[in-house]
């Protein structure tokens, strides 16, 4: 028995494993957004769908759920029934917003006629809203909480589940 | 019915080579040699059922049987027939199995070379090779499944990755890769086979080598290929960024090269022979390590679209193979003996043993910096990274000083060097390396790194050219391994030192340009011509075009794009290069607007980019002169001082 090479690869192999299995799970991608914490940034948009001038300003006193999306986008043809089923089961408590990044009217609308919709939609035609809010890609979505701080940023195609632990952080 | 059979197949592969493992291990410990026969079979059949597997995967592929839940992930009826071919590898599942076709080549292909021979380390080996297949028929069988049944099959699926029908090099790519770790398992086995029979004796070295060489082959060129892929798509005009995936690739290389140094040396002097055998290990362990980095999503990475929930199952195999190898080693190293010595550190021997210090160092280097943020997080819960400037502060003067010793190496003779040979190997070439370094400062180069880069690579150069020709004609027919060898060599010597100049002497700009508005770099004067929106079925494109020219000369039109594809968050931009042999002209766009015809644009001048590609393949076809057996009589241990003798192999 070479106690040498036993005392050395154990020591180099445990560390090395440790520090693997530790790190199982994390996600190195996620970071959160430098605007949690952070009053929404103001915008007013006219809805496509319903026409309504939409105000984040005066949305406060109900959890805003805002989410950036796209027709190009097919995360965002995943999400789309998720968001529209929760809207409709729970839409008096909380306003749901769509901002639609990077893309046309026309298109907008014929995907909200063959798909759905339950809540306003907004054109943001040169993404300035887009910008405001540091989205990367879509789609992303943002909780608001009734005084109009951002509490939670999620990006990727929406849950069910993910959006119920994200709402709780909004009505805290 | 297809997803059956594939699952009857693969159950099939788990038995076998489960099976075959257990009896070759028994027939090693009873010296049986029926027993070798029959783990021999074992080892065919594994190989056997992963081709058929491979063989009911390809046609579900192409007859687009959406009930098979890998076609349902990544089939298509849109794309290409060849984008569906080489679908098999664009996800987890179908690249598993694709590993698993590899292995079964690789096993049935050694096992076959090795008929008749080596019968008392052979069924270690294959017990060895057959226990790795277990593990990844195991991982086919159930964690990564591509043969899973989908009770009410859509019409169509959404095709592969959109990153692999983005550029040619992404195909080519992944099969290089799998080439070079799956074939790291041969060796792995070589080596274990020797630790348990307790002996590694000189007819079992060329084996053991040559298992080596042929993986390393295929790594080296397919972490070129990787360099590439990222230089002529991901747009910010390099092509190394010490991401962890491309770490992953470079760390089996490192230990890999360092061992096939050092197995030159235990075939010289017989000495090192436990340490050959522990780098041969280290290689295998660190191809899984490497597949953990890239299929656990743990590490931040360009290569995050791989990422998968198998990362645990691979940690734990990780684990068990480390825990086997250092148990191993520690057990038996001592009962490989050297049977000779190193006389003097002034000696080829003795620079032998300086490179394997220098590859272990690097190896080291390179496996902290790409561990240290897991490191940071599981102490301090903090997000940290180590980034360039430490790779670049630790790698450059370790990667210097290997490309002296490319020089220094084989200018010295075996056994002792006298200070008028020591004196005289290093003083005439360096006229070559002091001629290059001042070619080198005349155009421009600065960076004292640089210049010493150009210095040691004349040297070496030199050394290498006059070691390449010595003996003329006579060094092809009787020396072929020495020559592949030194191909290998002049291959790396041009690969650091264009790694050196294209790092340290590129320049670049950014313009804002509106239609028909030119900029100058360097000797061309960039025009742009227009801004087009292309819609493909699977992607959106805005394509920007521009002239350039050279002294009022038209050179080429070049198409910068950036692509949208539907499955994916973020735009892909595409850039454009204008390559020659001395300079690559590369256009990459920040931003466009086809709207109002404006392109922000990057432009990069970089020196010597080509020669990088051109010396690695030429490193690969040098392995491949050097893997080509010669007909001579077994090697016989003796100490002497034939350059051109079949042994007489370079640094």
């Amino acid at each position: 028995m070479n106690r040498t090479v036993l005392i050395v690869g154990s020591a180099i192999g445990l560390a090395l494993v440790a520090v693997l299995f530790l790190s199982l799970g994390n996600d190195p991608s996620h970071i959160d957004s430098p605007l949690i914490g952070r009053p929404a940034p103001p915008f007013a948009l006219k809805a496509i769908n319903t026409g309504e001038m939409i105000d984040i300003a005066r949305l406060r006193g109900k959890p805003v759920i805002l989410n950036f999306w796209a027709t190009w986008c097919v995360p965002c043809y995943q999400e789309h029934p998720v968001l529209v089923e929760n809207a409709q089961r729970i839409g008096s408590n909380v306003q749901f917003v769509g901002v639609v990044f990077n893309d046309s009217e026309d298109k907008i609308n014929a995907f909200l006629r063959q798909r759905g919709s339950a809540y306003p939609t907004l054109l943001d035609e040169q993404g300035k809203t887009a910008i405001a809010y540091g989205v990367g890609g879509v789609p992303e979505t943002y909780f608001i909480n009734p005084k109009g701080v951002i509490v939670a940023k999620f990006a990727g195609p929406m849950t069910t589940e993910v959006l119920q632990a994200n709402l709780s952080k909004a009505m805290q | 019915m297809t997803a059956t059979l594939g699952r009857f197949l693969i159950l099939a592969s788990v038995f076998v080579s489960a099976a075959g493992s257990m009896v070759a291990f028994a027939a090693g410990r009873k010296r049986s040699l029926d027993g070798l026969k029959m783990a021999r079979r074992f080892a065919y059949g594994f190989a056997a059922l992963m081709v058929l597997a491979t063989i009911v995967m390809e046609f579900a592929l192409l007859t687009h049987d959406f009930s098979v839940g890998y076609v349902a992930q990544v089939g298509s009826r849109e794309v290409p027939t060849w984008v569906t071919i080489v679908s098999l590898w664009s996800s987890l599942e179908g690249s598993i199995l694709f590993w698993g076709l590899v292995m079964g080549f690789y096993i049935a292909g050694a096992t076959w070379l090795t008929r008749g021979q080596h019968e008392e380390y052979m069924p270690f080996a294959i017990g060895t090779w057959l226990a790795c297949a277990t593990f990844f028929s195991f991982l086919i069988a159930g964690p990564a499944n591509p043969f899973l049944s989908i009770p009410n099959p859509q019409p169509d699926g959404p095709g592969p990755n959109p990153l692999l029908q983005n550029h040619l090099l992404m195909i080519i790519h992944p099969p290089f890769l799998y080439l070079g770790y799956v074939g790291m398992t041969i060796p792995f086995g070589f080596a274990c086979a020797a630790l348990l029979r307790g002996r590694l004796g000189h007819s079992f070295l060329r084996p053991l080598r040559s298992a080596l060489l042929l993986p390393w082959i295929f790594l080296t060129i397919a972490i070129m290929l990787g360099g590439w892929w990222a230089y002529e798509v991901l747009g910010w005009g390099g092509y190394w960024a010490w991401d962890p995936v491309e770490n992953a690739s470079l760390l089996p290389w490192l230990t890999a090269t360092a061992a096939l140094h050092s197995a030159i040396v235990m075939e010289r002097r017989g000495v090192l022979k436990g340490w050959t055998v522990t780098l041969v290990q280290a290689s295998f362990l660190l191809t899984i390590l490497g597949t953990f980095m890239t299929r656990s999503g743990v590490f931040n990475s360009v290569h995050s679209f791989t990422q998968s929930s198998i990362g645990p199952t691979i940690l734990v195999f990780f684990s068990a193979a480390l825990l086997f190898t250092v148990v191993l080693l520690a057990l038996r190293v001592d009962s490989l003996e050297s049977e000779g010595k190193i006389d003097s550190a002034v000696s080829r021997e003795g620079m032998f043993l300086v490179n394997n210090l220098f590859f272990v160092l690097l190896t080291f280097t390179v496996l902290i910096g790409t561990c240290f943020p897991l490191i940071v997080e599981a102490v301090k819960g903090k997000q940290m990274s180590v980034g360039r400037p430490y790779f670049d502060s630790m790698v450059v003067p370790i990667g210097t000083a290997l490309l002296f010793l490319i020089g220094v190496g084989p200018a010295l003779p075996w056994g002792r060097a006298t200070k008028q040979q020591a004196l005289r190997s290093l003083s005439l070439p360096f006229v070559s390396g002091v001629v290059v370094a001042t070619i080198g400062y005349a155009a421009g180069a600065r960076n004292p790194w640089t210049l010493l880069t150009l210095l040691f690579g004349g040297y070496a150069g030199w050394v290498t050219l006059v070691e390449m020709w010595r003996g003329g004609t006579k060094t092809l027919r009787r020396g072929r391994r020495r020559f592949g060898s030194y191909v290998v060599h002049a291959g790396a010597v041009i690969v650091l030192v264009s790694i050196a100049v294209s790092s340290t002497m590129r320049t670049s700009k950014e313009v804002r340009l509106t239609r028909g508005e030119a900029a100058n770099i360097g000797p061309y004067t960039v025009t742009f011509l227009v801004a087009e929106e292309r819609t493909e079925p699977h992607r959106q494109s805005t394509i920007a075009r521009f002239a350039v020219t050279s002294n009022g000369k038209a050179v080429t039109t070049l198409e910068p794009r950036m692509n949208q594809y539907a499955m994916m968050r973020e735009p892909i931009g595409t850039p454009d290069v204008h390559s020659t042999l001395t300079r690559d002209l590369y256009l990459s766009i920040m931003n466009i607007d086809p709207n109002s015809q404006t392109v922000g644009l990057m432009m990069i001048i970089t020196p010597m980019v080509s020669w990088i590609w051109i010396a690695v393949l030429m490193m690969g076809v040098g392995g491949l002169i050097a893997l080509i057996p010669v007909r001579t009589p077994s090697l016989v241990l003796r100490e002497v001082k034939d350059p051109l003798g079949e042994d007489a192999i370079p640094v």
